[in-house]
């Protein structure tokens, strides 16, 4: 399977790479956008693997990456 | 019986009709999480599921639902299948007193057959990867045991940690990773990175049934998880060394997984369907970078599904966080006679207890919210009579309908602990808690009427006991 999707179905970045291909050839596809970290297969159904079709509720946008928690904080370094 | 690896204990929940194998091939995804979830839906004693027919993998084997019923703790715990839960949760009290049973050190782990290291590590051909639910951000492990030593103190034994955690599979060698502020990893990440080093990890997966209880036990920061399964198999538990970090890990696992926990590093993770039955995340979460594999020839791949409860999450969690409270309340209150924890990780804790005077079954309550696992959980306790079986929900329902007086016997204290995860907690991480006292008020707290309840006749005990065992002799 050549063929990437022209976008992240999360958060439509445009960098999606390949991580794993199916030990069958040509089965399907495990694909990654390069800024949400997004991993999906690709025969999974289109409401995971869809821009059009991925839920309003589970979309990123750059803010929420960049404001994103951290979860520990990073604490400060003892000098 | 002490299984000391997966793959014998499957063998046993085969024989015991507690294993179902599906051979007719499937989808890696919705499949895998869907079958998972149903069995969570069809009563509580499923059957764990074994899958060999994956589409798009030549040679996956997949476990899932392993502890997720009853009949299938009571197996890994060495019990018959139909032990009732409370005699379960007391038998694990009762194995507990003989912590810690020293393990013991095997050479020969079956893990050592295959080894990858370093650029030519690749978790997706060594695991059939998949996801969970809908919303996840991508293929997780969340049933490894997961190994830490405390940086300043990396000799001591006890002090090394072996813990659940969620784990996101964001490459063929990296990994994001969730230790939650309470836990015990975290305390050693944070020591790690206050001098701006990295943490060597070790992560085991496919683990012997009784080392998949410990590790998702609330236990003290410096007792060993290890001890601990000694005592609850009755026999020592098996470990080996892990040949890159030199970290103590299970004799028995089906792969075992090292590198370290990059120091200072944040990165995009999840969301996941977590055991509240909420997505949380996404947040910025430490990342692992892998450096070695181990894994035995044609491993078995463990994976737990959890979302909206009952999931296996709850029957593996539910009675080893049961305990931890019933013997940290015993220990200054002999009156506690049984705790049900068993609700979202005791985010909800039912207690029975006898009386010493008017308002001690109110200090129980609060005293659970200040043990090690309250700070992080126990966000509602409801109290009820010695003679209420926490675990029999319409007998507590019954307590809270007849003894509350609302304005008395709730009482909210804003502002305390909890796990960031805690859907209702504002901000994350900060809830107000609540305890529902349904226990008979006993002087000097002389309120209400309840001085003619009404008991079971003398002879009901016997006659239920005559009737159960005409119902069974008839099955
Ligand atoms: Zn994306």
């Amino acid at each position: 399977m050549s063929n990437l999707p022209a976008d992240c179905p999360r958060c439509a970045f445009e960098t999606v790479t390949r991580l794993a291909t199916s030990p069958v050839p040509g089965v399907w596809d495990v694909l990654q956008c390069d800024r949400c970290l997004y991993t999906w297969r690709t025969t999974e159904p289109a409401r995971r693997t869809r821009r059009d079709a991925f839920p309003e509720n589970f979309k990123l946008t750059p803010a929420d990456i960049a404001n994103a928690i951290e979860v520990p904080e990073v604490p400060p370094l003892l000098t | 019986m002490a299984y000391d690896d997966l793959r014998s204990f499957l063998d046993t929940l085969d024989k015991q009709g507690q294993l179902l194998r599906i051979t007719d091939e499937v989808l890696p995804e919705p499949d895998l999480a869907a079958a998972a979830n149903a069995t969570g839906r069809i009563g509580e004693n499923a059957p764990a599921l074994y899958f060999d027919n994956v589409k798009g993998f030549t040679d996956a084997r997949i476990a899932m639902n392993v502890h997720g019923s009853w009949a299938n703790h009571a197996l890994a715990l060495g019990l018959p299948r139909n032990t009732p839960v409370k005699e379960q949760v007391e038998e694990f009290a009762r194995r507990w007193d003989a912590f810690p049973v020293a393990p013991e050190r095997r050479e020969d782990a079956p893990w050592r057959e295959n080894t990858q290291e370093g650029d030519d590590v690749d978790l997706f051909s060594v695991l059939p990867l998949f996801r969970l639910n809908d919303g996840d951000g991508g293929f997780y492990l969340d049933k490894a045991a997961v190994v830490s030593r405390d940086p300043e103190d990396p000799g001591h034994f006890g002090k090394q940690n072996v813990g659940t955690y969620r784990i996101q599979v964001i490459g063929a060698n990296r990994l994001a990773f969730q230790p939650v502020p309470m836990h015990d990893v975290a305390q050693h990440l944070r020591k790690a990175e206050e001098k701006g080093e990295d943490l060597p990890i070790a992560i085991t997966l496919g683990n012997d049934p009784v080392m998949a209880i410990v590790a998702g036990m609330p236990m003290a920061y410096d007792h060993s998880e290890y001890e601990m399964a000694g005592a609850l198999r009755g026999a020592p538990a098996p470990i080996a060394t892990a040949p890159l970090t030199g970290f103590d890990v299970p004799w028995g696992s089906e792969v075992v997984i090292e590198g370290v926990i990059e120091s200072r590093k944040r990165q995009i993770e999840g969301p996941f369907g977590e055991f509240t039955g909420h997505y949380s995340g996404g947040r910025r979460m430490p990342v692992i970078r892998v450096d070695r594999v181990s894994f035995r020839t044609n491993p078995v791949f463990e994976s737990l599904y959890i979302g909206m409860p009952w999931t296996e999450c709850d029957y593996l969690v539910g009675p080893n966080t049961c305990v931890p409270l019933l013997k940290q309340l015993r220990a200054e209150f002999p009156e506690v006679k049984a705790v049900n924890a068993m609700y979202t990780h005791g985010l909800l804790v039912i207690i029975s207890t006898a009386k010493r005077y008017g308002g001690f079954a109110k200090a129980v309550g609060m005293r659970a919210m200040t043990t090690p696992h309250g700070l992080g959980y126990v966000a509602q306790v409801i109290l009820v009579d010695e003679d209420v079986d926490p675990f029999n929900l319409p007998q507590v329902m019954w307590a809270m309908s007849a003894k509350v007086n609302p304005k008395d016997d709730v009482v909210v204290i804003p502002n305390l602990s909890v796990v960031e995860l805690a859907p209702a907690a504002q901000p994350a991480g900060i809830t107000s808690k609540m305890i529902i006292d349904a226990t008979t008020p006993v002087s000097p707290d002389g309120r209400g009427n309840f001085s003619t309840p009404a008991k079971d006749l003398p002879e009901t005990a016997q006659w239920a006991a005559r009737l159960q065992g005409m119902l069974a002799g008839r099955a």
